[in-house]
């Protein structure tokens, strides 16, 4: 089918029905009607476990942040890698995603609902209703992304999930690099997705994903968050400890560089939350943190090297103005250098800040956004390349970070003299953090692409495996 | 389409509690004209409901009343609703006890209206439906935080409100919508709106948005404190941010502090319903974090409050031997009254002059109070006095009586003073109990909350004007002090100390700078757009050039690439720094009399809670504040929206528009 032509009226639907579109990620999960603008649903991936009164309870989405309970600890059903290891705890995340404002935790039985009443003397036929009622999707086609490297089991595990346990009439599962480049305007686009977990670079020629091109390493928000630490750790004058609000009573203010003064709360061992709930509360303050603070060195030469006038890069940092920063305790200092510091190993992978505690083992320098662009052009025909370099999408949260896409142009048109690099990135923060949940709900209310849909009943012939064969 | 009249909208507003109602605007916007109890009550086929509970009663007397034609019971079913209800719409009650009935008093009953079945007695035996307008027996409550736990019984409500307010046929609704409805639930409604009450235009309007269509604001943190559940939104240029958004909180509403109070109060034989009438009542006071208390260990006691809930029986509980006698029983001889007076005479006229002897008495107490406590100035603000006297009203039943043996109780209005002594302040710390939460009280946890909220908003440069606009409203924000409270708890635990913010002049900001906005409180009928105010929070270009040709790194920049977003300066989130630098509340709009009014008696006179009979109009002695500022948002809105605007922005869905696309094309329509 053309996709320049305009569907005719008979097999346009998108109105009719109003798929839903899930956009799960690793620190985040998305979900929204397709045709919208903005994901109307976003929740933490985490989720949080306790037991109350012997019970075990889980809570999910930002109530997670907000409320600290007995004995908390956080957990997260998808591994480091961006595949999902927990699939009972995925399911039940990502049903929340789309039960807590869009469909409802139940859908209303139409028998009940009052415009269905039946008349005196009929008999209710109660039984039909039952099914529909446990399953949250029955009526909404459901579409999710994934990302390039997902391997096909769990993409067959994914359609079970919303088949048999959602009961969902339609599925489709798509590329979350394609899903970002429909939504930059774009059928061919070379992706560079800066998320909490993973960085990946996905050629995307219409309309498909590059196998051979792809290339994610994981030095995400989450690796920038863990060299701000690191820089916290080796801090002068003194070490930087992140104290959450929820551990505070009350706080003083403090002259900057001072050590704080503030009444900590305790909790009795058996009650206090878990390490791991103290980690993600302080993963706020420390987005807080590159929000106001960090800062991508500009370029065109690295932070380490010297600029063009003679002068070392670091010494030009230097000397502009610093930020200030104060932390739930009140410790306030202004950050100068070392704001660039934390994110430069994205670029450079000597400038990493040493952690031996870290998490994340030292990057290479193959793991660095040009590298691995350098590994993606490299994989695809090199007659795209040109193509590609020139529609070079950026997204992913992490990408926002001040300076992010100069840096990346820079880097770019030195990678790349001859041909014409151009960077796509949209200034509108939401677009960028969602982007590819709105190529989703893109994707989902045209009308051509509803053959792409899987049906209910293609599943229940050809069984999961049918999601390798129609979802490339 | 014909114009929208402004007598002709129909405004519903469902609350957990209470659903506000009016049909039509008045020339200056008024609180709710009607008040419904959020509940139904089971009819007599399963599915049905009806808005008072029916008795059914069989009996077999002697004439009554001989002049009585007999009734058939049919008819008496299906008149007197109707009779009851034009008598409670138009004609609001003289009689202090008919109005005097608590809203919250459970299981308090009305005396007079029995009596008029009771006429109707006759000979054989019959079956009598009658309506007991006060029990709450059975009753349905189909909202339950927020979220509609019965649908149902939420249609027959909404269809009990129609009903009674009777619109005309050209009539638009405006309904309020909970932040907690699902756009699913939103569907429903919208099909269940357009399909049985066939209007032409529908518009459902979020509750935080109607509060800022109230307070002319554009953008706004709204804190909307209910029964149970604290919802906390950031709205910027009058579009709600949904991420981060605190949506039906639990355990953070009234409830809260009721239940403190209890759990203070319980050893002194404090029933709940004492509470409820405690905290609605103008001597609880919640007073900012490190006020001494008032008394002789001021100092020692202001730890108390800030004590974790697990780690001591100190707080509270130490404050209890302080206050012997603050239970005092003034007039146990009360319950004793003549009945047959009651049941012969005028009920209310009777009622009414004891009403005033007790008053008589009351006064005398008081004063002779103050003879005591001679040592101390007679007149000290609320937050000094150590102890304190309110009026506990409850209903106690009345001796059933010989005409009616097998009628349904009467019940009469009986007052006692009790006296409470700093526990009054204290209805906001933590909980002994605290159950699954480590919160330090509801002030904290909505402090953190907003924190959260205001954190998610995408839009930094708006941070700090969210911050300097809070809006706290709803009925459970009505106990005196909390807004001040909120303020205080938040600057002790999130605004950042001077030193930090000496700082932030030194790097480019764009925040703080006011900007010449005539639009921000212009009353909304002079709106010159129709939903937004042209002049509102933009950021300056100038100082946005400014800032960036400072900016060290902007300038050593060589020219980007062509296709990089010029605009996109606008929405980075650069050149901010770290929010809150202070905290502000929004003032409440001036120029709607009724509302003021409401605010200024509003403390005064909280010490009758919610007189107004279920489903009676709200007469002029009910102190609705600005805590209910949704309902005047309501109004601005539906001004703007149905009459000003007319559709032309697409404010609200009409009905052509629904045959069209169905209930789900309200997606487009939610405002």
């Amino acid at each position: 089918m053309n996709p320049s032509n305009a569907p005719s009226a008979a097999e346009y639907g998108g109105d009719e029905v109003s798929a839903i579109v899930l956009d799960p990620g690793f620190s985040t999960t998305r979900a929204g009607f397709a045709g919208e603008d903005t994901p109307k649903s976003l929740i933490p991936t985490y989720y949080g476990k306790y037991s109350f009164e012997g019970q075990g309870k889980l809570i999910y989405g930002d109530d997670v942040f907000v409320t600290p309970r007995p004995g908390l600890s956080i957990h997260n059903p998808i591994g480091r890698d961006g595949v999902v290891e927990d699939w009972d705890m995925a399911e039940k995340v990502w049903e929340y995603s789309f039960t807590s404002k869009l469909t409802g935790a139940k859908p209303g039985n139409p028998l009940h609902n009052g415009l269905n009443d039946l008349p005196e003397g009929e008999l209710p036929s109660e039984m039909e209703g039952v099914e529909s009622e446990e399953r949250p999707l029955a009526d909404s086609p459901l579409l999710m992304s994934e990302s390039s490297w997902n391997p096909a089991k769990a993409r067959e595990k994914t359609i079970e999930i919303a088949m048999e346990k959602w009961g969902s009439p339609a599925f489709y599962l798509a590329r979350n690099g394609v899903l970002a480049a429909f939504a930059a305007g774009k059928a061919s686009a070379l992706v560079v997705d800066i998320g909490a977990s993973n960085i990946s670079v996905t050629p995307v020629h219409d309309g498909m994903i590059l196998k051979r091109g792809v290339q994610h390493s994981p030095l995400g928000g989450d690796y920038i968050s863990s060299q701000i630490r690191a820089l916290f750790k080796s801090n002068s004058p003194q070490p930087i400890i992140i104290t959450p609000h929820y551990l505070i009573s009350a706080k003083t203010a403090v002259e900057a560089g001072q050590p704080p003064q503030v009444k900590y709360k305790t909790f009795p061992p058996e009650r206090a939350p878990d390490a791991s709930y103290r980690t993600l509360v302080e993963e706020r303050t420390l987005s807080e943190f590159k929000e106001c603070v960090v800062q991508v060195w500009p370029g065109p030469t690295k932070l380490s090297s010297t600029g063009p006038n003679g002068t070392p890069n670091e010494e030009i940092a230097r000397n502009s103005p610093g930020r200030p920063f104060e932390f739930p305790d009140g410790y306030n200092q202004v950050f100068g250098v070392d704001r660039y510091r934390v994110v430069e190993s994205l670029f450079d992978a000597k400038a990493a800040i040493q952690d031996p505690e870290s998490l994340f083992p030292a990057p290479t320098q193959a793991q660095t956004v040009p590298e691995l662009i350098k590994a993606a052009l490299n994989g695809v025909d090199v007659d795209i390349r040109p193509h590609l370099l020139s529609n070079v999408v950026v997204t992913g949260a992490s990408s926002l970070l001040y300076g992010f896409t100069d840096r990346l142009n820079q880097e770019l048109m030195q990678l790349y003299p001859g041909p014409r690099v151009r960077i796509s990135a949209p200034g509108n923060t939401s677009e960028r953090r969602f982007s590819s949940w709105i190529g989703g709900s893109i994707l989902a209310s045209l009308g051509t692409f509803h053959q792409m849909w899987i049906s209910k009943k293609e599943f229940d012939e050809h069984g999961p495996n049918i999601v390798e064969k129609r979802c490339k | 389409m014909p114009p929208f009249k402004d007598e002709h909208i129909l405004i519903i507003a469902p609350g957990s509690q209470v659903t506000l109602a009016q049909l039509g605007l008045p020339e200056s916007f008024t609180p709710a004209r009607y008040r419904f109890p959020t509940r139904m009550f089971p009819g007599e086929k399963k599915g049905e409901y009806e808005p008072y509970k029916i008795r059914e009663r069989r009996q077999e007397v002697k004439v009554a009343n001989g002049s009585d034609a007999p009734k058939e019971d049919v008819e008496m079913k299906d008149a007197q609703p109707a009779t009851e209800e034009t008598a409670n719409g138009e004609a609001p009650k003289t009689e202090g006890t008919d109005e005097a009935k608590a809203e919250g008093a459970e299981g308090a009953a009305e005396g007079e209206k029995k009596e008029e079945n009771g006429e109707n007695v006759q000979t054989v035996e019959e079956i009598f439906y009658e309506e007991d307008v006060a029990s709450q027996e059975g009753a349905v409550c189909p909202m339950e935080n927020g979220r509609i736990v019965d649908w149902p019984c939420f249609f027959a409500l909404l269809t009990h409100v129609y009903n009674t307010l009777s619109p005309p046929f050209h009539t638009p609704i405006m309904l309020i919508a909970e932040p907690v409805w699902s756009l699913r639930d939103r569907e429903a409604i919208t099909q269940f709106v357009f399909e049985k009450f066939k209007t032409p235009a529908f518009c459902l309007l979020d509750s935080a948005l109607a509060v800022c269509y109230g307070y002319g604001v554009s953008t706004a943190t709204v804190i909307d404190v209910g029964k149970d559940k604290v919802d906390v939104t950031a709205v910027t240029d009058f579009l709600i941010n949904e991420h981060g958004r605190g949506i039906a909180l639990e355990g953070c509403g009234g409830d809260y502090m009721t239940d403190r109070l209890l759990e203070l109060l319980a050893s002194k034989r404090f029933t709940r319903e004492m509470c409820e009438q405690l905290k609605r009542s103008n001597i609880t006071e919640l007073l900012p974090q490190g006020t001494p208390l008032p008394g002789t260990a001021a100092t020692a006691r202001q730890d108390a409050p800030q004590a974790a809930p697990g780690s001591a029986q100190t707080g509270p509980e130490a404050n209890q031997p302080r206050n012997q006698n603050g239970n005092t029983d003034r007039d146990e001889d009360e319950g004793v009254l003549d009945v047959a007076a009651i049941v012969s005479g005028n009920t209310s006229e009777f009622l009414a002059n004891r009403e005033k002897e007790k008053e008589k008495e009351k006064e005398k107490a008081t004063t002779k109070k103050g003879a005591d406590q001679s040592s101390k100035p007679v007149r000290l603000p609320n937050s000094k006095k150590e102890k304190a006297t309110f009026q506990y009203h409850e209903f106690v039943r009345l001796e059933p009586e010989k005409d009616a043996p097998s009628g349904p109780g009467r019940f009469i209005r009986h007052a006692r003073d009790i006296e409470i002594g700093i526990e009054r302040f204290l209805a906001a710390t933590p909980k002994q109990t605290a159950g699954e939460r480590l919160s330090s009280g509801i002030l904290e946890d909505i402090a953190t909350q907003i924190h959260h909220t205001i954190l998610a908003v995408p839009d930094a440069t708006k941070r700090s004007d969210l911050w300097d606009s809070l809006i706290v409203v709803g009925n459970g924000s009505r106990v005196k002090g909390f807004t001040q409270a909120l303020l205080a708890t938040i600057t002790q635990k999130f605004v950042l100390s001077p030193s930090g913010t000496i700082f932030t002049s030194e790097i480019p900001s764009n925040f703080s700078t006011p900007l010449p906005t005539g639009g921000t409180n212009t009353p909304a009928p002079q709106m010159p757009g129709p939903m937004h105010h042209p002049g509102g929070h933009g950021v300056n270009p100038l100082l946005v050039a400014a800032t960036h040709s400072s900016n060290p790194a902007a300038t050593n920049m060589p020219p980007g690439t062509p296709s990089l977003d010029q605009s996109f300066s606008h929405h980075r989130s650069t050149g901010h720094s770290q929010t809150p630098t202070s905290v502000r509340t929004v003032k409440a709009p001036e120029y709607f009399p009724e509302w003021k009014e409401q605010t200024a008696s509003n403390a005064a006179s909280q010490n009758a809670p919610g007189l107004n009979g279920p489903g009676g109009p709200a007469s002029g002695g009910s102190h609705r504040g600005m805590e209910e500022a949704v309902f005047l948002g309501a109004q601005v809105a539906s001004k703007v929206i149905f009459v000003l605007d007319q559709g032309l922005s697409k404010g609200f869905m009409s009905r052509v528009e629904y045959n069209e696309n169905g209930p789900s094309a309200i997606h487009e329509y939610v405002m």
